[in-house]
């Protein structure tokens, strides 16, 4: 199977029902694909990056990821750490942890040995050019740098998917196109699959593939080329 | 990163809130360990000169009941009546009877600057006349029968002559002296030569001499209080003491060891129950200062506890982080509690608000301590983990 994420009449509803947030949702990911999910805020795309991610679970449909039937699967946290990388809008950062331990909070929940684990944030804070800063605190960081430790963690057990909810969401947009270019440039060099949600077209544009989300179901999807410009 | 490096951050994280939470156990800890100190050193001491020595039971006037407690001298003395020494050598003739003691007990108001006093004794019915707490007993006995008295000698030797005293280690503190001084009783000068110990707080305050001396000093030549009787090997104590009184009816009355013991032991349980009254409400306390300020601790980390289980962190991690966190600051608490309980009881004794009470530390007023600690550590920790761990990523990363 080429597909990494196989999604089929999804439906999710909060408020005892009232709220669909997901209608009816049926999408296929291949593996090593770089995917943007657009939509208005309310449109149901960080419910479905949500479910794709198995921070929470569908009330119907079905839903594999990664090999993974999420319907089914009990140990959701364990498919999160060995498949997931996620990188919030808001980079939720630990505060009192410098640079290098944030990086290595994921690995904590694995079996990795100390120098191992460490070794291994080093080699990810290089590749996002932050080996001058491991011994910072976020606080003392720009919101670019921020995101890029986020990045630095999401990488850092080595998932197959990224998951990425407004990344740039917080961020100016001279420091938005570089978030996005380091993801996509990760997301070649690494061949993982990468999923952005957004709400900015121009930032939506840059994925191989946009997918515009209403109503909690998918109403358009379009390619993109590499430079940004819809086909 | 190693795990236990992210709890120790976490802890130094908001050290405020962290002192809150050690402060709240450590009163729990001090409050059992502190209180349990000054239980247990009274048990112990009562308990020391109710069953301890040699004596089995005392023989009083038998119009003299109530006051004695025990079998050893350290019963009461006030307002008694005397016991003529003669009785001694009758009842040592008693069958069933080892050894019988006459004892000479009196109260006097030393003072500690000089040394000068005038001796009281209870015979006359004054001498509680001063103030208690300043009171030193004075106690007339052979010297050859000190054993009987629980009476043993830490530091120099027994008088022998009627000039030397030997004094109580409380005594000796209280009024700074040590072997080879002198202390003048009733303007008469004695030679300190040598310092004993009971493990009785009350007799440890007091000072020994000859039985003739202290006759001769008080003017009750010929009396005692009591008299402290030892059975044979094989004679029931109990049934010895009952032949004596049938033997002297409304003379003579004895006073076992169990009857005193049973007296005191009702006493101490009163005393128990009210440091451990005291102890629970502190314990109650600490539980809830140390279950709301983590409580507040993991409401004011939602958000953080909602990216680790994001990023992989299973529920039985974040448990473990929150509970350990908690069980840390209680082994903080820990050393925290027992140098304030230590502390406010050295403090209080070397103030002498509490004469004679010499703190004994034991293993398992200790494991007390611990043990409040770590259910409190336990108990403070459990309920906000149980919820940090229950908490949905998906609601817990929406948290503001």
């Amino acid at each position: 199977m080429n597909n990494i994420i196989e999604i089929k009449n999804l439906k999710k509803t909060y408020e005892n029902g009232t709220i669909k947030a997901l209608n009816g949702i049926d999408l296929e990911i291949k593996k090593g694909e770089s995917v943007s999910i657009i939509g208005p805020s309310g449109s149901g795309k960080s419910t479905l990056l949500n479910m794709i991610g198995a921070l929470d679970r569908a009330d119907e449909g079905n839903i594999y990821v990664a090999d993974n039937d999420l319907m089914q699967k009990k140990d959701l946290s364990k498919f999160r750490l060995n498949e997931i990388g996620f990188v919030f809008q808001l980079h939720n950062l630990i505060p009192n942890l410098t640079v290098l331990e944030n990086v290595q909070t994921p690995l904590i929940e694995t079996s990795i040995p100390d120098k191992k684990m460490e070794e291994r944030a080093l080699e990810i804070l290089k590749s996002v050019n932050l080996s001058d800063k491991i011994n910072q605190k976020p606080t003392k960081l720009s919101g670019g740098e921020r995101q890029r430790v986020a990045i630095a963690r999401a990488l850092v057990n080595h998932p197959s998917i990224i998951l990425a909810d407004e990344p740039t969401g917080a961020l100016d947009s001279k420091t938005s196109e570089i978030i996005i270019k380091l993801l996509l440039d990760i997301h070649k060099k690494e061949n993982v699959t990468l999923i952005m949600v957004t709400h900015e077209q121009n930032v939506a544009n840059m994925a191989e593939r946009s997918i515009y989300v209403l109503d909690g179901k998918i109403k358009e999807e379009k390619m993109n080329t590499p430079t940004g410009i819809n086909i | 990163m190693k795990f236990s490096n992210l709890i120790l951050k976490n802890i130094f994280r908001n050290k405020s809130r962290s002192i809150l939470v050690v402060i709240g156990i450590a009163i729990g800890v001090a409050a059992v360990v502190g209180l349990g100190l000054v239980t247990d050193t009274l048990s112990e001491s009562t308990q020391n000169a109710l069953t301890a020595g040699a004596a089995d039971f005392s023989v009083i006037n038998g119009t003299n009941t109530g006051n004695n407690g025990g079998s050893g001298s350290g019963g009461g003395f006030g307002n008694e009546q005397f016991v003529n020494q003669t009785s001694v050598g009758e009842i040592q003739q008693i069958s069933g009877v080892g050894s019988a003691v006459g004892v000479l007990r009196t109260m006097t108001n030393l003072n500690n600057t000089n040394s000068t006093s005038s001796t009281s004794n209870s015979g006359s019915g004054s001498g509680f006349g001063g103030n208690f707490r300043s009171m030193t007993s004075i106690i007339g006995i052979d010297s050859s029968s000190l054993s009987m008295d629980n009476i043993a000698i830490t530091n120099g030797t027994v008088f022998s002559n009627s000039n030397q005293v030997i004094i109580g280690q409380t005594a000796a503190q209280s009024l700074n002296k040590t072997v080879g001084d002198t202390i003048i009783i009733s303007n008469q000068t004695f030679k300190v030569v040598g310092i004993y110990e009971t493990g009785n707080f009350m007799d440890d305050r007091g000072i020994v001499m000859s039985l003739s001396e202290l006759q001769n000093l008080t003017g009750n030549t010929g009396q005692v209080s009591l008299i402290l009787v030892k059975a044979t090997n094989g004679t029931n104590a109990n049934t010895l003491a009952t032949t004596i009184q049938q033997k002297y009816p409304n003379e003579l009355s004895t006073s076992t060891s169990l009857s005193g013991n049973n007296r005191m032991n009702n006493g101490l349980q009163v005393i128990s129950s009210g440091a451990w009254a005291v102890s629970l409400l502190a314990i109650i306390i600490g539980g809830i200062v140390v279950i709301v300020t983590m409580m507040k601790a993991v409401s004011e980390r939602t958000r953080e506890i909602g990216v680790l289980r994001a990023i992989g962190w299973s529920q039985k991690r974040i448990l473990t982080m929150i509970i350990s966190e908690s069980l840390v600051l209680s082994l903080i608490a820990i050393v925290v509690g027992l140098a304030i309980a230590v502390g406010i009881v050295e403090l209080i004794t070397t103030t002498h608000l509490l004469i004679g009470i010499v703190p004994s530390f034991s293993a398992l007023l200790l494991l007390k301590g611990i043990g409040v600690a770590l259910l409190l550590g336990i108990i403070g920790g459990i309920y906000p983990a149980y919820r940090a761990s229950r908490l949905s990523p998906t609601e817990a990363l929406r948290y503001e």
